[in-house]
């Protein structure tokens, strides 16, 4: 007898659709998998037989053989199981073969016969849209996101052989989700004086830019970073739909309601692999922190710190929004990676506070220690934000700040200005654009001008200055009119020297 | 037509200043040049201190380059040839144990009349160090004294870019170790062309000669020679400033150090200076007083030319008086909006009253400029 049944497997942030053939048939007693499963999904094989039998079923004495359809990309996993499993079972005719067509099945089998949750419970769904999935009970919210049919939650193979057989009518599932909303956990508020550091949070979330934070230890980089998310917006429908996929695919957990709709924060740790930050690694390339931050925040402390490798994989990302992992044997894979880069480093090794006369470094290991942080990389970051170590007179009884709130609606009303104004965020714009919807009013021009003339400002700086001169000026309600002077004076304080140290570079 | 023997002398990289000088009071230039490239012999007193080999290949390079080319190279690039015994040679040199025999020289020799301070550190300068050497070599320039240095990195560079950031009358004066057209450290380059153009770059070596090594402890002695007063700024344990500091103390010519922390290794030599009983410099006007300048008594300039602050900008001033600030510390002693604190530091420091470093404003005028 032979039977098909539909399922599906990850390949980096996607699914893609299996057909799981089973042919029993008499001959030698064996059960042989086909169709390039690899490691883990071949363990499928003593999984299944398990289960089957312990679920109370007769496990055919003939020989069974499992074709994973198509051949040529490696199945990848445990998720396989329960199609396996009703595949033999509606070969060998204790399940209608017509019951299982139409439907699609996810999920790993327990030796006893229970059903478990794997990783890409969304991704897998999503390749059959329309069709009606069997997906273990637990991850009911995250196949609801990716599934427009039925999605049927059964906790174990026997409720689930009756169920197909009609003998059971489907378990019941909780159809509403959750309601529940994680509070922000850091709020802007808690960040005591630094003002300029504040303004280029919130020029950043409003603008896109790319953050690098220049200061000491101790001066609070982290704790500024992990305030950038509150500021964003919540996430687009499409945007938050890619993301959940990634999430699901790689594993990590996902809110109760299923859908990704606060943009992500990661920040992995500088010892981390080039497979972990940018994807791949196994056969089933995995997606990396890049992909898992998609439309948040990638927060990368002691940038300098990372292997080189690492920050050169970022770039491709940074340019196209995506990043390609490849295999020889395999399709290469495109991965969604597009999030904002916030940075943090030390100004120096000596780890003083910054300030003129205070730093024990000479310049060569200044230039050392910066030369890590590669030309083109450092491009891409429109704030460089020196941040001082806070006074402690502000830490102590310094009155809290604006709370992340009303930040926040600033940040909002300044995005969708943007968006009507170019399609796009301010950070985006390029030399056009900037022509056609940043002009500098006369003071701003002399300023600028000054200040190339003077030869502290480049070309592509001057770029960078005008970027966010008009964030900050949409930001102050100025949005249909040219940038002033306050505006590129700010932008000006917001690009913090890196590498050269801070004094002599004046005289 | 001795222009171009003293360079191809110079330039044939085999004898250093005092052979050079040896081989050069027995013969004039151009004798010296058709005898060692005819082979006829050379007086004793110069070849009794000469290896064999050495004096084979110094005929081999005499024999492979022109005086007439050599010559013309210097005027291509605007060198002047000053031979000991040639008016225009500095007078300050010319009883020197150690005079150079020739020097190749770019700008204006008058800058030698003017009152003249060396400052000299180390490369291995801390951003304190070289903001010092800048804020002396513009305090310096601004009394009309001529700074002269070595376009070394660090505090070279620092003390020559304080003179250029000074509107003052005093100029520089470069002395370098390699060939006057061929910069050297390459980051140097625009200043050295600045030297050159608007003051005196004094090589002991002719065009094309490169920054070999040994040639900067050499080029040191001229340095000390022509200082009326030599500054150190900052100097490791060992190392090129030190080694200049001596040759002044020989000349008889006033070494002062700058103090720096005991913990700091760009202060150690400069210490232990110190500690050997030079005079310490705490303030431009120490420097000025040991020229003989007393330059309080000649008083300010009665008229400001800066446009005068506003209030909200005196505020901002008052803040950076108090210490060197960054952005967030103006916000936090004004209490002002961080826009209106950013625009008028950049307002000030348009108006010369405030200089901003990386994100750090100092007023102008600091306790070291007096």
């Amino acid at each position: 007898m032979i039977a098909t049944v539909e399922t599906a497997t990850i390949l980096g942030a996607r699914g893609h659709p299996v057909t799981v053939e089973v042919h029993i048939a008499k001959g030698l007693p064996g059960f042989t998998m086909l169709g390039l499963p690899d490691e883990s999904c071949r363990e499928a094989r003593d999984r299944v037989r398990a289960a089957v039998q312990s679920s109370g079923f007769h496990w055919p004495e003939k020989k069974v053989t499992v074709n994973l359809a198509p051949p040529h990309y490696r199945k990848v996993g445990s998720g396989l199981d329960v199609a396996i499993a009703i595949g033999v079972l509606a070969a060998s005719e204790v399940v209608p073969t017509d019951a299982v067509r139409g439907l699609g099945f996810a999920g790993e089998l327990g030796l006893d016969g229970s059903i478990r949750r794997v990783p890409g419970i969304a991704p897998m769904v999503g390749v059959r849209l329309d069709a009606d999935w069997v997906v273990p009970a637990d991850s009911v919210a995250e196949a609801r996101v990716a599934c427009r049919g039925i999605i049927r939650p059964v906790e174990r193979l026997d409720q689930l052989v009756e169920a197909l057989g009609g003998a059971a009518r489907w378990p019941e599932f909780d159809a509403s989700p959750s309601a529940f909303v994680e509070p922000e956990l850091h709020d802007l508020a808690d960040v005591k004086g630094q003002p300029l550091a504040r303004l280029a949070l919130e020029v950043a979330a409003a603008g896109g830019h790319h953050l690098l934070l220049v200061g000491p230890p101790g001066a609070g980089k982290t704790m500024l970073a992990r305030r950038l998310p509150g500021l964003l917006p919540d996430l687009e429908r499409s945007l938050a739909l890619q993301a959940t996929m990634v999430h699901s695919a790689a594993g990590v957990a996902l809110p109760p309601g299923g859908l990704l709709t606060r943009p992500p924060f990661r920040a992995p740790h500088h010892t981390s692999s080039l497979g972990s930050v940018v994807g791949g690694g196994s056969h089933q390339l995995r997606p990396g922190e890049i992909s898992l931050s998609h439309g948040g925040v990638l927060f990368l402390d002691e940038m300098g710190q990372f292997p080189p490798q690492v920050l050169d994989g970022l770039r491709e990302a940074l340019e196209d929004g995506q990043i390609m992992v490849g295999r020889v044997e395999q399709l290469r894979v495109a991965m969604p990676a597009r999030f904002q880069l916030v940075g943090a480093t030390n100004p120096c090794p000596c780890g003083g506070s910054g300030s003129p006369g205070d730093c024990a470094c000479d310049e060569r290991s200044r230039q050392r220690y910066m030369r890590r942080l590669s030309g083109p990389l450092l491009d891409r970051f429109d704030l460089r934000i020196p941040v001082n170590r806070p006074e402690v007179s502000d830490l102590l009884d310094g009155a809290p700040g604006e709370s992340t709130g009303e930040v926040a609606a600033r940040v909002r009303a300044a995005r969708s200005v943007a968006f009507a104004r170019s399609g796009g965020l301010n950070a985006e714009l390029d030399e056009q654009g900037l022509n056609e919807f940043a002009s500098l009013d006369l003071d701003a021009e002399r300023c600028i001008r000054a200040e190339m003339e003077r030869g502290r400002l480049t070309g592509r700086g001057y770029h960078r200055v005008r970027r966010v001169a008009r964030t900050i000026a949409d930001l102050a309600g100025r949005s249909d009119q040219p940038i002033e002077e306050r505006d590129v004076v700010s932008a000006l304080g917001m690009r913090a020297r890196v590498g050269l140290s801070a004094v002599g570079a004046a005289a | 037509m001795n222009a171009g023997a003293l360079a191809v002398l110079a330039g044939a990289r085999v004898l250093g200043p005092a052979r050079l000088r040896l081989l050069l009071t027995h013969h004039t230039p151009h004798e010296a040049v058709v005898r060692l490239r005819t082979g006829r012999p050379l007086h004793p007193m110069f070849t009794r201190g000469v290896p064999p080999e050495r004096l084979e290949s110094l005929r081999q390079r005499v024999r492979d380059s022109c005086p007439r080319e050599a010559a013309e190279v210097c005027e291509r690039n605007r060198v002047a040839v000053v031979a000991l015994g040639d008016p225009r040679y500095p007078a300050t040199l010319l009883h020197d144990p150690e005079a150079p025999v020739a020097l190749f020289v770019r700008g204006d020799l008058d800058v030698l009349a003017d009152r003249r301070v060396g400052i000299v550190g180390t490369r291995h300068a801390t951003a304190a160090g070289r903001a010092t050497a800048a804020e002396l070599g513009s305090a310096l320039a601004a009394e009309s004294v001529a700074v002269i240095s070595g376009l070394a990195r660090g505090i070279d560079a620092a003390a020559h870019r304080g003179v250029r950031s000074s509107d003052g009358p005093g100029r520089a004066v470069a002395v370098v170790g390699s060939g006057p057209d061929v910069h050297y450290p390459k980051p140097n380059a625009d200043l050295w062309e600045w030297v050159a153009s608007s003051g005196l770059l004094i090589s002991e070596w002719p065009p094309g000669v490169p920054p070999d090594a040994w040639r900067f402890p050499q080029r040191n002695r001229i340095l000390a020679a022509l200082s009326e007063v030599l500054v150190v700024v900052e100097s490791r344990e060992r190392g090129g400033s030190l080694i200049t500091a001596r040759a002044a103390a020989d000349r008889g010519i006033d070494v002062m150090a700058v103090p720096g922390s005991p913990r700091t290794r760009a202060s150690f030599g400069t210490n232990q200076l110190l500690v050997d009983g030079v005079a310490p410099v705490t303030s431009a006007d120490d420097v000025l007083a040991a020229l003989g300048l007393d330059h309080r008594r000649q008083g300010r300039l009665p008229f400001d030319a800066r446009v005068p602050p506003d209030d909200v900008q005196q505020r901002v001033l008052d803040a950076c008086r108090e210490q060197s600030s960054n952005l967030d510390m103006i916000v936090g002693a004004t209490g002002l909006p961080i826009s209106d604190a950013a625009l008028a530091a950049a307002r000030l420091e348009r108006s010369g009253w405030l200089v901003e470093a990386g994100g750090w404003f100092e007023p102008v005028g600091s306790r070291l400029c007096g």
